[in-house]
């Protein structure tokens, strides 16, 4: 503490100007790159302090206590309702965004927030299949992943929400379990897999299905593009009996002294350029429709980030059950392991 | 009372079998070392080799936040060990004098708590006090957390090494007039060094490696270089981290050396 | 004169020695207590209170929590976990004692020897363990260069499973024994060994029961200092054994994460510490000086 109070003295002596203003930005990794920063630090003279997680709970805990220094944060759309009655998440004047304009009219008034009074959609992704182009027939469906041609070389991700998804669409139940007997039927299902399966990983598996140890993962999109553009053999599947999908938002926390500052990143992220540049940096799925329009043919290229429009008919927006359902959801979870 | 330092090993039959095992062990624990190393150097991003490079070197050295990283976790593993050492140095050897019941259960409790349960302790523990206090948490919520689970494996090492000791050494001087802490100083203090410099090197190890309690009781500046490296690896692997890494390596692989020689004078 | 001495020594000891000790046993006392006393007290209150609806606590208090650990899942699950760390622990023995021999003989080189144990330990974990997934993958190194020799003619499954999990925990906790270990050894008295030598002893005798015996402090803490741990880690089994398995450490890690259970977290943790301490009790003796076991 005192030699950072040291460094920023002897910074602001060496004639940095008057007052330097700060902002706290946390975020998922991989979401913005360096680049993108430095510029608005370069347009802004503000001052950037970045820092990554890797899942809203690790975001959760750090923000929760309400008292934690960090004034901008991206939660996934079913955690923006919970911030919300846990008062962690300040009310935005949307008037204030000059570029909220830009955003993609089907993310103008999500669900999750109809009025945006509350946060901005920022991007958005779903999961579905990763798998080596060279198999024939290829994966299309969850189902095509229970079968036994995958034996020992097919990966889940290692989250209960996924695995039970991915289950319960083969029953052809919703993505997200609504009542008791949803889940024990998911559990069964993902039970009958286990055998075939290699392991439950998250991103880890995506260099491991690049080396080809992996012939099919069940993974995010936005990983998946990054492992396509390393080994183009690879593609991509939204499974045909559905998925899930998920947005991350940008939203200002209530505890935040600078909500001025932390404004003008938004608006500053709501920029079809800037947007457009954090697409080609990191490979995402941008909420931003002017972005989408400035990328024009190079959003061709990408089909694993931005379908054929028919697609994403078929997806579902992933939501949070009731307490009772989620400790029923981690103690099948448990159970599933443990077997 | 020394007796003879140790007869030159090519005298003792066994003691080629133990040098092979030695080398056998030291190749299974750099291996993954050298792995770093080698892709380190690689072009490519990903596990294939594509020849050589230096580009992940210096994409480390642009990295602004990479640098603060490595710089924070080593303050806070200085500071750490410091305090850790002299407390449990001398915990260690008040618990060798006399046990104390209240002391070793609070010891193993340090120990035998999973980090995650340390580390949502101290961060509720923090918020509670700066309820009252105008403070949040930063590198000294980082360097008091690391004390406290460091303590323990200080005291647990100079206690083994102490055990192996003659208390009688130290009745002796205070027979010949020197007072307790004249005796603790000057006698057992220098025969206690080598496990002392053993347990600071643990301590700093555990302290630097540190990823769950770091993160959960870390500020917004006080960012460590797990936390960084857990962030940009946990994405996949990317050589920046292995080209930090290898720097670190290679940075205390000399500091290492040029101490060794400077004792040997 | 001699009886005067002694008495003299008798108060000393007890009142000099006391004052001195009560100062050295201070800052580690303040520590714990502030730092691990009351931090533990907060999450021993959790595990009486109700999980908050998306995480945290709120105030209502019940004792479900501890109730809910009667299931037989949990106990299967400490079980596996149990037989994991104390495996880990043997072949931590096993490869850190003759290390540790070796290295408290290497005369000069000692430091250097002793250092370069704990160099690899400067990486960060996650990137070691990732390392050896490089390794042990089926289109990994050890497969690979196998492969090219003709040894195999199918890739050997070397990830995913409890071997490597033990790999890991092994490479990992390592040092751990070996520091302890050789704290003890360096100090040893070699004249007890030359003495061994000279009643007509052979070498591994000399080694099975005069230095083995001898070392006995550190081997008992360089143990304590790697099944703990390994009992609680949760990442290397994950990432190594494909999470398709679930130790007490992963299951403790999800209920403060991805379950958003902190009181049933709380209070699993505490049963866990319940049973490692109860454990290590016997080995807790209140002795006097150089009796007790371990702390």
């Amino acid at each position: 503490m005192r030699r950072r109070t040291f460094l920023m003295s002897v910074a602001g002596a060496a004639g940095c100007g008057g007052r330097r203003f700060r902002l706290n930005v946390l975020n998922w990794s991989v979401y913005i790159p360096p680049e993108v920063l430095r510029q608005f630090e370069r347009e802004t003279g503000i001052q950037l302090r970045y820092n990554v997680y890797e899942s809203n709970e690790e975001m959760l805990a750090r923000v929760m206590s309400g008292n934690s220094g960090w004034d901008v944060v991206f939660p996934t759309h079913y955690y923006i309702q919970p911030m919300r009655e846990m008062r962690l998440l300040a009310r935005l004047d949307t008037t204030r965004l000059k570029n909220l304009g830009n955003l993609d009219a089907s993310f103008r008034r999500p669900a999750w927030d109809p009025n945006l009074e509350w946060c901005v959609p920022y991007m958005w992704g779903a999961t579905g299949i990763l798998y080596n182009g060279r198999l024939a027939p290829a994966p299309k469906t969850w189902s095509d992943l229970w079968q036994d041609r995958y034996q020992g070389r097919l990966t889940m991700l290692d989250d209960p929400v996924e695995v039970f998804g991915a289950a319960l669409k083969t029953l052809g139940r919703s993505w997200n379990g609504q009542n008791e007997s949803d889940l024990r039927a998911a559990k069964e299902q993902a039970l009958r897999q286990k055998p075939l399966l290699r392991a439950y990983l998250n991103a880890e598996v995506r260099d491991q299905v690049v080396s080809g140890d992996v012939a099919a993962a069940q993974l995010w999109a936005t990983t998946a593009q990054q492992a396509i553009d390393a080994a183009p053999h690879l593609q991509f599947a939204y499974p045909a009996e559905g998925f899930g999908l998920y947005a991350d938002n940008t939203a200002i926390l209530r505890e935040s002294r600078r909500p001025g500052l932390a404004m003008r990143f938004i608006d500053f992220l709501l920029r079809a350029d800037v947007s457009a540049s954090i697409v080609r940096g990191c490979r995402t799925a941008t909420a931003n429709g002017a972005a989408r329009a400035l990328l024009g043919s190079e959003i061709q290229a990408l089909p694993t980030l931005y379908p054929a429009p028919g697609t994403l008919e078929r997806g579902e927006w992933m939501a949070t059950p009731t307490v009772k359902l989620q400790r029923l959801r981690d103690r099948l979870w448990t159970e599933l392991k443990s077997a | 009372m020394r007796s003879a330092q140790i007869e030159p090993s090519t005298r003792r039959p066994d003691s080629r079998w133990l040098a092979t095992y030695a080398v056998l062990v030291y190749l299974f624990l750099h291996l993954p070392l050298a792995i770093l190393m080698i892709f380190s150097v690689n072009a490519s991003r990903f596990t294939v080799w594509e020849g050589f490079s230096l580009r992940w070197y210096a994409e480390a050295f642009r990295d602004q936040e990479l640098m603060e990283s490595t710089l924070n976790s080593l303050i806070v593993a200085v500071s750490a060990t410091a305090f850790a050492t002299l407390a449990g140095t001398l915990c260690a050897y008040a618990l060798w004098k006399r046990a104390s019941r209240w002391m070793t259960a609070g010891l193993a409790l340090s120990l035998v708590t999973p980090e995650i349960v340390t580390g949502i302790s101290l961060l509720a523990f923090f918020q509670w006090i700066f309820r009252y206090f105008d403070f949040r948490l930063g590198l000294h919520t980082v360097v008091l957390a690391h004390v406290m689970f460091s303590v323990v494996f200080v005291v647990t090492v100079v206690l083994a090494r102490l055990r192996t000791m003659d208390s009688s050494l130290e009745e002796a001087a205070m027979d010949l007039g020197a007072t307790d802490w004249q005796a603790f100083r000057r006698v057992t203090l220098p025969l206690l060094a080598p496990g002392i410099g053993a347990a600071a090197l643990l301590a700093f190890t555990i302290s630097f490696d540190d990823y769950v309690i770091t993160s959960m009781v870390a500020g917004v500046d006080s960012q460590t270089l797990p936390m960084a490296l857990y962030a940009m690896a946990r994405r996949g692997a990317n050589p920046v981290v292995n080209a930090i890494s290898t720097l670190i390596v290679a940075l205390i692989g000399t500091l290492i050396l040029v101490s060794e020689r400077l004792r040997e004078k | 004169m001699r009886q005067f001495e002694s008495q003299r020594l008798k108060l000393r000891r007890r009142f000099g020695g006391d004052g001195l000790r009560a100062l050295f046993l201070t800052p580690s006392a303040v520590l714990l207590i502030a730092l691990l006393g009351v931090p533990m007290a907060i999450v021993f209150a959790y595990t009486f209170l109700t999980r908050g609806t998306y995480g945290g606590v709120t105030s209502a208090w019940t004792l479900e929590n501890w109730q809910r650990l009667a299931d037989p899942l949990y106990a299967g699950i400490l079980f596996k976990s149990f037989a994991v760390a104390a495996v880990s622990t043997l072949f931590c023995l096993a490869l850190g004692f003759p290390l540790a021999l070796f290295i408290s003989r290497a005369g000069r080189r000692k430091g250097l020897y002793l250092h370069l144990v704990i160099l690899p330990f400067w990486t960060s974990f996650l990137v070691r363990t990732y390392a050896w997934m490089f390794l042990l993958r089926d289109t990994g190194l050890i497969n690979t260069v196998l492969l090219k020799l003709g040894l195999i003619s199918q890739p050997l499954p070397l990830l995913y499973n409890y071997g490597a999990v033990l790999l890991g925990l092994v490479y990992t906790y390592l040092p751990f024994m070996v520091l302890p270990v050789y704290a003890t050894l360096e100090r040893m008295d070699r004249s007890l060994l030359e003495a061994a030598a000279d009643l007509g002893a052979r070498p591994l005798q000399v080694l099975w029961r005069v230095v083995l015996p001898l070392s006995r402090p550190g081997l008992r803490a360089g143990a304590i200092l790697v099944f703990i741990p390994c009992l609680g880690a949760f990442l290397i089994p994950d990432l190594l054994g494909g999470g398709k398995t679930i130790l007490v450490g992963t299951l403790v890690q999800n209920q403060f994460t991805t379950a958003r259970d902190w009181p049933f977290g709380s209070a699993l943790s505490m049963a866990l510490m319940g049973v490692v301490l109860l454990l290590m009790l016997p080995l807790a003796r209140k002795d006097g000086p150089g009796g007790g076991d371990l702390l």
